[in-house]
């Protein structure tokens, strides 16, 4: 069980480095929470296709994977 | 369905899957206890949080996709949301977890609001009656897809009220929680064998999904395009791909809105807050770190896992139109493609959904219903019997294993209730938003302080009866259970009741009607109650404890000073023995302590909680209460030591310990530097004193002199006829008056000149003798006038020092008109010269009334007097000894005062003899330094 020696080494870092992955993280969950939402839904809830995929699964799952890959980077880049 | 695979091999098949299940766990296990963990792993952490994704994912979200097009979504939307902000509120709830060695979302919150074990049993209860439909949906989908994939019916006799396909698999999967979650008992709830399981169960209905998901669009279809092209062109399905249905606006009319904001919303709450979820991710989690891969691991999972659903869905659509329910698609759609064993893969996929849904959720309320509501009972009710237990054990894993069954009983009972009427969907969100009534109290107890038992617990009951008002009961009413009225015209005829339009809120979909009531009845009374609650100090001690998390001391102290439980701990497993106890008090306090403090008591007799008090003081008394709480907890449940959680915990009191030292350390520091600056701050008052009296000295002085010459020069200027020897007398007294104010300025100016480090010197290798005797030649009339005698003693030949000829003359000066100051008329005065040690010494010897051994330091300070004795009035400037003083310092020699020995003048034998210290020459070579002041 090294479990112990790693938490102890992470306590001193933690609140200055995390802080800003913090902050970036509830910037995502705000966007996220914007663009997965109603207003922005109807908008490209609309006909019309993105290489034979409706606009609207598109958007969904195009932006779904942008805010992974945001949040992966996010994590990353601290 | 016309085709369908033998029901022998689906079964067959499914004992294999779920015996490989098994296999996994118990190796993982095996390899935990080696202490080569498998599940210590980030990956492994998010993969594991994949039981999220049950038959409702893996079958429910193609049925809904089927009438909502992209409204399936917002259930998986929510827990990426959530995941987004795991650094900030998962984070604290894992490290509070680990710090309050919490076993279960009821224990959590029980041990927020006080250890209240009132909350924690509503919790336990709440949780279990709110995930009951949840169960059942599992049951339900297992069985129809079951029905699906053998052509239905295809278990001959097995058909019956109590013994039908739900019954059966209710049974094996209580039977297979009981394997895996209750088989031992473990005092942390880690189930490392369950988490291998799971990971690996998220990964086969992520792969059976993708294969169905690969071959409904390439193999059934010609790709993407195609299937979107066919769909589009059937003007009932077009829609789905819209946002019209998802968002509530069924074509050309006003459906119920609300849906998709509630469903993400709900979703979001359930994440956090089912049974399971917390289990995996927070109780079972073996490091905090690991949430940050999982922050984005997990939703790109549930991402995969959604990627076909709207693909498999318009297929089956187009496939079957109406003749099959949508929830088994993934079953029907291969099989009717020809592919059985795809359609045996998706079966298996879906099993494996609900067999990890079913046993981590049982497992979780299994353990929430012992410890939070069924051992305090019995703890209350029964406490005598269970004290004279020697092992608790096996009655712990009845009780659990009873409510496995139980649990499973509860989900069969309502699948045969209810579960004919509802999608898969439907059934699971009643059950989201039950278990949502913990998120205020959970969230809101992370960071407001003020938050208390009573507002927790009114919380909760308002929410939770609200909710069984507005989703559970009209469930049964549409499932035939009760009357039809009950939904359409409210209970008794009263419109303003009915549970889907209440107080006459309408046009709401029925789930965001209850999220609106329940969170209202629910924030309002957590909100309202906490307001105007007083809670005590325990409880506002444990509050801090939760919400200053990342501040708290090791020790359980929280930053504010409150006090940390000293209660003895509320749990069951303390139930020890008198030697139990000893023996940990043993270990930490040395055995003679142990056993004077537990004297008289027959070891193997139980505790009870007065010993237990006591051993936990004495325990906090060596190694803080936090850690005796830990040493007291794993003394008493055996086996379950931890010892790396004490160690750690031991770790951190040393820590405190040193932390204090420093500060006493620190402390002391600053007390010597206070001392230092409040003496001087004294010696500053202190010259202050004595510079004013200097001033008022100084000005005395000059206006002394200044006088006479006044009085003397109008004399002279008014009295032309003065004759001339009283002209003259007085014209001497004028010159030498002013030859005194001359060189007291000069002595002023010195003094500031040496002060300032103004001063030029010259030094070089000089002969003594000549500037003794010029020193004595200035001062010679100054005795004579005196009627002193001055006798000299210098040698010939003096051996040549390092010094400034004028500055060596003007101390000689001083300390000779300084004896000639003290010395009575007709007193003796002599200066000799001696070498001593690589120094010439010089000495003024005077028979005058001496320096009091307590002022010989202090003469030499300048503006000092001591001329005061012996006429009541200073004598000198009080600056010739200071600047003497200062030159010999810099000249690297020393200046002091002694008793005259023998005195000049054996018979007053008083005197005082004034030396200084020249170094030779010779001796510099050895101290090139000898300018150095020596203070």
């Amino acid at each position: 069980m090294s479990a112990p020696d790693r938490e102890a080494g992470r306590e001193a870092g933690q609140d200055a480095g995390s802080g800003r992955h913090r902050d970036r993280m509830i910037g995502l969950f705000l966007l996220a929470a914007a663009a997965f939402n109603p207003p922005l839904l109807g908008i490209f809830g609309v006909e019309g296709r993105v290489l034979g995929v409706p606009t609207l699964y598109v958007w969904v799952f195009g932006l779904w994977a942008a805010v992974i890959a945001l949040a992966a980077l996010a994590g990353r880049t601290r | 369905m016309e085709v369908g695979l033998d029901w022998t091999t689906v079964l067959i098949a499914a004992l294999a899957y779920l015996s490989a299940l098994f296999a996994i766990a118990h190796w993982a296990d095996r390899r935990e206890a080696a202490g080569r963990s498998v599940i210590a792993s980030p990956t492994i952490f998010a993969l594991s949080l994949g039981v999220y994704c049950t038959t409702w994912t893996f079958y429910g979200s193609v049925g809904r996709a089927a009438t909502l097009g992209i409204g399936f979504l917002p259930v998986y939307l929510g827990p990426t949301l959530l995941m987004l902000l795991a650094p900030l509120i998962l984070r604290k709830i894992l490290r509070i977890a680990k710090t309050q060695r919490i076993t279960s979302i009821a224990d959590f919150l029980a041990s927020r609001y006080g250890h209240s074990p009132l909350l924690g049993g509503l919790v336990a209860l709440t949780a279990t009656v709110g995930v009951t439909p949840y169960i059942a949906l599992q049951l339900k989908a297992v069985a129809v897809s079951f029905d699906a994939l053998t052509g239905g019916g295809g278990m001959g006799p097995a058909e019956g009220p109590f013994l039908d396909h739900g019954f059966l698999i209710a049974a094996v999967m209580a039977l297979f929680a009981i394997v895996f979650g209750a088989r031992q008992i473990d005092a942390a709830e880690h189930h490392p064998g369950m988490v291998a399981a799971i990971a690996l169960e998220s990964l086969v209905k992520l792969i059976a999904f993708l294969a169905v998901g690969l071959f409904v669009v390439w193999g059934l279809h010609d790709g993407l395009e195609s299937l979107f092209d066919a769909a589009a062109a059937r003007p009932d399905l077009a829609h789905l791909m819209g946002s019209d249905p998802a968002l509530g606006h069924a074509p050309g009319g006003n459906g119920p809105w609300g849906a998709w904001v509630t469903t993400t919303i709900l979703s979001a709450a359930a994440m956090l807050c089912l049974p399971r979820q917390f289990q995996v991710m927070v109780i079972e989690s073996v490091d905090e770190r690991h949430l940050d891969r999982a922050v984005w691991l997990f939703p790109l999972y549930l991402l995969l896992i959604n990627l076909f659903v709207l693909p498999v869905a318009l297929s089956g659509l187009l496939s079957f139109g109406g003749r099959i329910d949508p929830d088994l698609f993934m079953v029907a759609l291969p099989l009717g493609g020809g592919a059985d064993w795809l359609a045996l893969l998706a079966f298996l996929g879906g099993l494996s959904a609900a067999a990890g849904m079913i046993v981590v959720e049982s497992v979780a309320l299994s353990t929430m219903l012992c410890n939070d509501l069924v051992m305090p009972i019995l703890l209350r009710t029964r406490s005598r019997a269970l004290a004279r237990s020697a092992d608790l054990a096996p009655l712990l894993l009845a009780v659990r294993r009873i409510a496995i069954v139980t649990i499973l009983l509860f989900g069969y009972g309502y699948f045969r209730l209810a579960g004919s009427a509802y999608a898969l969907v439907s059934i699971g969100l009643i059950s989201f938003t039950a278990v949502a009534q913990f998120a205020p109290a959970l969230i809101g107890g992370l960071y407001w302080r003020g938050a208390t038992r009573r507002g927790a617990i009114g919380g909760v009951t308002a929410g939770t009866l609200v909710w069984a008002y507005t989703l559970l009961l009209p469930s049964f009413a549409r499932s035939g259970w009760l009357p039809a009225s009950f939904i359409a015209d409210g209970p008794w005829g009263i419109a303003a009741l009915r549970p889907y339009a209440l107080f006459g809120l309408e046009g709401w979909d029925s789930l965001a009607h209850s999220l609106f009531w329940t969170a209202l009845a629910n924030i309002g009374a957590y909100v309202g109650l906490s307001l105007f609650d007083r809670p005590g100090a325990a409880e506002r001690a444990q509050a801090a404890a939760f919400v200053d998390v990342f501040q708290s001391t090791p020790n359980g102290t929280a930053p504010n000073g409150a006090v940390p439980l000293r209660e003895a701990p509320p749990d069951w497993r303390s139930a020890a023995s008198v030697g139990d106890l000893t023996r940990v008090v043993a270990r930490f306090l040395g055995p003679q302590r142990a056993e004077r403090a537990f004297a008289g008591a027959d070891p193997d007799e139980p505790a009870g909680p007065e010993r237990l008090r006591l051993a936990e003081r004495l325990l906090a008394g060596a190694i803080g209460g936090a850690s005796a709480r830990v040493a007291l907890a794993s003394s008493v449940s055996a086996g379950a030591v931890e010892a790396a959680e004490l160690l750690r915990m031991l770790d951190e009191t040393s820590d405190v310990i040193a932390h204090s030292r420093e500060l006493e350390r620190k402390t002391a520091e600053l007390e010597r530097a206070t001392d230092a600056l409040r003496a001087a701050n004294e010696r500053l008052t202190e010259l202050d004193r004595l510079k004013d009296d200097f001033l008022s000295t100084v000005t005395h002085e000059l206006r002394t002199p200044l006088t006479s010459i006044r009085a003397l020069s109008e004399i002279l200027h008014d009295d032309p006829d003065l004759d001339t020897d009283q002209r003259q007398e007085f014209l001497a007294v004028i010159i030498k008056e002013s030859e005194r104010l001359t060189r007291l300025i000069n002595q002023v100016l010195d003094m500031a000149k040496i002060e300032a480090g103004a001063l030029d010197w010259r030094i070089e290798t000089i002969d003594a003798g000549p500037a003794l005797t010029e020193a004595v030649a200035a001062t010679e009339a100054l005795f004579l006038e005196r009627g002193i005698t001055l006798s000299v003693d210098i040698p010939d030949r003096l051996p040549p020092v390092r010094g400034d000829v004028d500055r060596l003359i003007q101390v000689v000066v001083n300390l000779l008109s300084n004896a000639a100051k003290f010395t009575p008329p007709g007193g003796r005065t002599r200066l000799e010269t001696r070498l001593e040690s690589g120094f010439l010494k010089v000495t003024v010897t005077d028979s005058g009334p001496g320096v009091a051994a307590k002022d010989r330091e202090l003469v030499f300070d300048r503006f000092r007097q001591s001329g005061d004795t012996l006429t009541g009035k200073p004598a000198g400037t009080g600056l010739g000894l200071a600047i003497a003083k200062r030159i010999v310092e810099h000249l690297g020699g020393r200046i002091g005062v002694a008793d005259a020995p023998a005195g000049p003048d054996p018979e007053s034998g008083k005197g005082a003899a004034f030396w200084f210290t020249l170094p030779l020459a010779a001796n510099t070579a050895d101290v090139p330094e000898f300018g150095v002041r020596r203070e």
